[in-house]
């Protein structure tokens, strides 16, 4: 296959379903309305109450959404705390040998 | 009874057959003779060894004079079992010697070297089997005499160094062993082991009986490379010819262990040795020599040099083993004198196979080597294992009893040591595999080979062969631990009996 | 036809002695060994004790059937299968034979019945599985090899040391109820729970899994760490403390999973975060959380081993899996990421998936023992493993941004191995009647009710909008080459460090105070060479040492 070719058919690739704008679009709009269903089916349906928090409404909803942009803000900070370059391990670790004593 | 008439030929077989090699002077012969001697000596120790183990004692009076004048051999179930090491370790390095020998050693040398090799293995076992001190250091300077020339035949120039070491200082071990021995003779009139034993206790002059211990450890523990007194062992084991350092390091220091038991359990007795600070003396060098002796293993460039500095740590678990002073921490030290004995000569057999390839053990010079050797890497892998104490290997056996005898005692320091020496086992094991296995191959540099010369292409038949039937017998004796287990826990049981072993 | 009460370990064995003689097209037959073995031991086992060998003065039990260890036998025969087909192309015998082995020895340590035989089996687990990581041949791995065999050999030590202090105390080898109670137990406590990745023992897992070979992975994930679970089940069961451990298992690594950049690496971290609800379940110690602990290990090897399958697929293809450098993959390998999605619906417990039926149970079983806070807590970590596992895998590997990397399809092994692999992740989910029959303790628990899929479903559904809207923000962190530290740098940083440091120290001081006493030596009288040095030396310390017991001789005889 030459070179030519190849990128030819990376163009043609190019208009995959997911990349079209509009098809993600579509794909968003499906699933914001069925998170909609679900706040909605919350009120409908009657769940088991074990515990305090669930007599919440939307407890649930609520608690994940929390949950996820708590995670990835903390994640974020410790970011900050934690990250070093990738070969931060791999530096100063040649090193001669301690002791050379007679061979054999 | 047969088995009377074994144990003096055990001596004479080898002493007979080293002068004869020595006039003969044919290499070939040489070695035939070796092999056959010392598969005679296996043959007839394993059969000696069955008639002692359920605890009788063979006894043979040399010219008929009956002891305490004559020179008695006396053999129970532990000399049988150190003799049995000897002779075992002496026959299969006999059958890897052939073709090791024609390369390390110059040609016009090798009948010599068989007559010495004779000796040697001559010496030792005279020392397993007498039951007379002076007869007993008589044989110990037959062995040692012998070594020294041995080790001097190592192509390196240093082994000329390391033998004259060797020799200065055995000599100086030898005679203080010889001082003690004579001051225990003047307190007892006597030189029968058995007879001392009965006689010490009586002496009315206790500073000589004491002077003669102090004299008599001393000596023997030079011999024995126990900690401190170390020094020449590493040299020695990494400059002498292959061959020598396989049958050195599987059974010199072995038998000196097995001479300091005798002194002390047999000849002095177990409330005397208790009496003196001694056990706890040894338990601290032999946890230091442990420490010692891995950490500088894995400070050594050299494969030998390595392997030297190994056992000068798993005769420091042998060492302490003895200083438990019960029955479980002599059952360990002996389990794993029989045990030691198999790994450390199948690690220097593939030393010496490394050597016969590449010339060298230096890691430099062998990096890689073991992808093209996998057959011989992987028996060495086998018997390193066994050197961590990995379960299934005859390492694992020695290291829990040793571990049970610490327990029982409540040595708590003695417990992390032993798991200590473990872990740094494993450092020094796997800076050896990766060195052989994983490091890339360099173009192989060799030296003092002739061009042309079919060395270099493969490893001959009967070294592998040998070096696997060790390997393998590490893992036999790991799983079927029945011969090493019954012999030393009869032999200890022996020691430990009320009358001392007189009998 | 079926041998009774065969050891299930015995095959593997036979198997990988055999395997490096034979020719490498034999490496196909080996798929008959899980088949064969897994169905002789559901029709040949039959419960109770059996084949009992000497080692040492001790009897070891090898074969000891009930239902936990059945359990864990047939799930250890389906990894074996599946990784085993997924590895079949590889031309590589060392990685067939150590996976062969380390199988075995999983199986040997689930159906052996006393702590001599588990402790065999669990340093055999260490020696085998290593060289799945050393056969990746690169230098990063090989050293990555070493310090997770440290960790293994370690647990290895600290179970000997434990099994002995405990034989000693109590005289009992018993692999059964042990509980915290002495010394012993918390050594065979700490060994447990170092294979488990407790937190802050943990780093062998993140450090050594994400070296290993593309299938070597799929072996790794599957067995160390559940032996590990089966055997807190069996000594452990009810300990209050597991059930902190748990919790705080399930929370701190989805904080790492999310910056995280290598893909395999990010598993490995949710590995862990899987590993907390069975030790919770474990801590809790009912028998709904127990069986909980048990069905959802069954599951987790199936799509954690899933999840690595499909980045195994995409390393064996691109080369690496750094969230950084990848993505759109979907175009040419659209079934890899049908199975990844399904595999990450799985993990994420998705309803109608494998994960759905087992996690709920311990959650269940979190709100009966009361732990409210705890139970908050595993309902934060659910959310978190949707997000980094769920969308996170999915997302950057195979949709994002396009990398331009049009790699082929994986083999058709792989594919096959993961079609199987995400086959029973849905079976599981749909009918989950057959694998909760199969559970070791009584109860029965109902996992699709009104009440709960309709809250998982808000859980899930939320947790992706929070993702969306943190993208269109764009304030989720982008993936970035890093490498993020961990308690690795304990011993890859730190002690290095602390030892250069100490060495530079002491080097300069040594070298003054050598100068010093050269220079007082130069005035006393040579020995010749420094070969003669350590005759004389020796010497001296032999006439020490005699002095040493004359006058220890003479002390004592005056006392």
């Amino acid at each position: 296959m030459s070179q030519t070719q190849q990128q030819d058919e990376t163009k043609d690739e190019a208009l995959g379903f997911f990349d079209k704008p509009n098809n993600v679009k579509w794909i968003l709009w499906v699933f914001y309305a069925l998170c909609i269903v679900l706040v909605a089916l919350d009120f409908v349906v009657h769940r088991h109450i074990y515990l305090d928090y669930e007599k919440i409404p939307t407890f649930y909803a609520l608690y994940g959404f929390l949950a996820c942009v708590l995670l990835v803000v903390a994640a974020k900070w410790l970011r900050l705390l934690i990250m070093r370059d990738e070969q931060y391990y791999d530096k100063n670790e040649e090193e001669k040998p301690f002791e050379n004593e007679g061979s054999n | 009874m047969i088995e009377q008439q074994l144990s003096i030929l055990l001596v004479v077989l080898p002493l007979l057959a080293a002068p004869i090699i020595a006039v003969i002077n044919r290499s070939s012969i040489a070695w035939a003779m070796t092999l056959s001697v010392t598969v005679c000596c296996l043959i007839m120790s394993v059969w000696m060894l069955s008639g002692v183990v359920d605890g009788s004692v063979i006894h043979y009076e040399l010219g008929g004079w009956a002891p305490p004048w004559g020179i008695e051999y006396r053999i129970d179930t532990l000399n049988g079992l150190v003799a049995l090491i000897v002779c075992g370790i002496a026959a299969a390095t006999a059958l890897y010697a052939k073709r090791s020998v024609e390369q390390e050693i110059p040609k016009h040398q090798i009948p010599m070297f068989y007559c010495a090799f004779l000796l040697c293995f001559l010496g030792l076992l005279g020392i397993c089997l007498t039951g007379d001190i002076f007869n007993l250091f008589v044989f110990l300077e037959v062995s040692s005499l012998s070594s020294y020339a041995l080790i001097a035949m190592g192509r390196n120039r240093k082994a000329l160094t390391a033998s004259f070491h060797y020799l200065v200082l055995g000599t100086l071990g030898a005679t203080f062993f010889l001082i003690g021995v004579g001051l225990a003779y003047g307190a007892t009139g006597t030189l029968n082991m058995a007879d001392l034993s009965v006689r010490l206790p009586q002496a009315v002059d206790t500073h000589l009986v004491n002077t003669a211990f102090a004299l008599i450890v001393v000596g023997v523990a030079l011999k024995a490379a126990i900690y401190p007194l170390h020094l020449w062992l590493p040299n020695a084991y990494s400059f002498a010819p292959s061959v020598v350092s396989i049958f050195l390091s599987a059974t010199a220091t072995k038998v000196a262990i097995y001479v300091l038991i005798r002194c002390l359990f047999h000849v002095y007795s177990v409330e005397y040795v208790t009496n003196t600070l001694l056990p706890q003396l040894l338990i601290v060098m032999g946890g230091v020599a442990v420490l010692y002796g891995s950490m500088r293993a894995i400070g050594q460039t050299g494969m030998r040099k390595m392997l030297a500095y190994s056992s000068v740590a798993q005769i420091g678990y042998m060492i302490m083993g003895i200083g438990f002073l019960t029955e479980a921490g002599l059952t360990a030290s002996l389990i794993h004198l029989f045990n030691h004995a198999l790994m450390k000569a199948a690690l220097f057999m593939a030393a010496g196979l490394f050597i016969y390839r590449a010339n060298t053990a230096t890691f430099e010079n062998i990096k890689g080597l073991g992808r093209e050797m996998p057959w011989t890497f992987a028996a060495m892998v086998i018997a390193a294992l066994s050197l961590i104490g990995v379960p299934g290997t005859v390492g694992f056996v020695s290291k829990w009893q040793l571990l049970q005898a610490a327990l029982e005692e409540n040595h708590w320091p003695m417990v992390v040591i032993i798991l200590v020496g473990s872990l740094l086992a494993i450092i020094y094991v796997w800076k050896l595999i990766e060195v052989l296995y994983f490091q890339p191959r360099e173009k192989m540099r060799v030296t003092g080979v002739a061009s042309g010369s079919e060395n270099i292409g493969r490893s001959p038949i009967s070294m592998a062969v040998t070096l696997w039937i060790l390997a393998l017998s590490c893992i036999y004796f790991g799983i079927n631990t029945e011969l090493s287990m019954d012999t030393a826990k009869s032999a200890v049981e022996i020691l430990f009996a009320a009358d001392g072993g007189q009998r | 036809m079926w041998i009774a009460n065969l050891p299930p370990f015995i095959p593997f064995f036979i198997g990988a002695l055999l395997l490096p003689f034979l020719p490498n097209k034999a490496r196909y037959f080996t798929l008959l060994i899980p088949i064969l073995g897994g169905l002789n031991l559901f029709f040949g086992a039959q419960d109770g004790n059996w084949h009992v060998i000497k080692l040492l003065e001790f009897d070891v039990q090898i074969m000891r059937v009930d239902k936990l260890s059945l359990m864990f036998g047939y799930l250890f025969h389906i990894a074996a299968f599946i990784a085993i087909t997924y590895s079949l192309h590889v031309k590589d015998k060392l990685q067939q034979t150590a996976g062969l082995l380390y199988a075995g020895s999983a199986l040997g340590a689930v159906f052996c019945g006393d702590l001599i035989g588990l402790f065999i089996f669990w340093e055999l687990l260490a020696l085998t599985s290593v060289w799945l990581i050393w056969a990746r041949r690169t230098e990063k791995a090989n050293k990555a090899g070493v310090r997770y065999l440290i960790f293994q050999v370690l647990s290895g030590v600290l179970l000997l040391a434990g099994t002995l202090v405990h034989y000693q105390t109590t005289g009992s080898l018993a692999f059964d109820f042990i509980g915290l109670e002495s010394v012993a137990s918390w050594l065979i406590f700490i060994a447990l729970g170092t294979k488990c990745a407790f937190p802050f023992l943990h780093s062998w897992l993140t450090d050594g899994y994400p070296e290993a070979t593309p299938t070597g992975a799929v072996f790794l994930s599957a067995f160390t760490t559940k032996v590990a679970v089966f055997a807190l089940a069996r000594t452990f069961p009810g300990t209050e403390l597991l059930v902190y451990i748990g919790a705080a298992m399930t929370c701190f690594p989805i904080f790492y999973a999310v910056i995280e950049n290598d893909l395999r690496k990010v598993l490995a971290y949710s590995l862990i975060n899987q590993l907390g609800f069975m030790v919770c379940g474990i801590g809790i110690g009912t028998a709904l959380a127990l069986n909980g602990a048990v069905a959802h290990a069954f599951n987790d090897v199936i799509f954690k081993g899933l999840l690595f399958m499909t980045m195994g697929a995409v390393l064996h293809r691109v080369g690496h899996v750094m969230g950084s450098d990848l993505g759109g993959l979907h175009k040419t390998m659209p079934k890899t990421t049908i199975f990844c999605i399904v595999g990450a619906a799985s993990i994420s417990a998705f309803p109608l998936f494998s994960g759905f039926v087992s996690k709920s149970m311990v959650m269940a079983a979190m709100i009966e023992a009361g732990h409210e806070y705890l139970w908050l807590m595993l309902l934060f970590a659910s959310a978190g493993v949707f997000h980094h596992a769920g969308i996170k895998i999915p997302f950057f590997a195979f949709f994002a941004h396009d990398s331009g990397l049009r790699p082929k399809e994986a083999p058709t092994n792989m594919l096959f191995a993961m079609f199987f692999a995400s086959a029973l992740c849905i079976f599981i989910g749909t009918y989950p009647d057959l694998m909760y029959s199969l559970l070791p303790w009584e109860n029965t628990y109902q996992p699709y009710d009104i009440t709960h899929t309709l809250t998982q479903l808000q859980l899930l559904f939320f947790s992706a909008l929070a993702f969306v809207w943190l993208n269109k923000m764009g304030l989720y962190p982008p993936e970035l080459r890093s490498v993020n530290i961990d308690m690795e740098y304990l011993y890859r940083k730190m002690l290095p460090e602390i030892g250069r440091s100490t060495r530079k120290a002491t080097s300069a001081f040594g070298t003054s105070g050598r100068l010093m006493f050269t220079k007082m030596v130069s005035y006393a009288p040579r020995m010749s060479k420094t070969s003669s040095y350590s005759t004389a030396q020796t010497a001296k310390r032999m006439a020490a040492i005699l002095a040493i017991m004359l006058l220890l001789g003479y002390v004592t005889k005056m006392i």
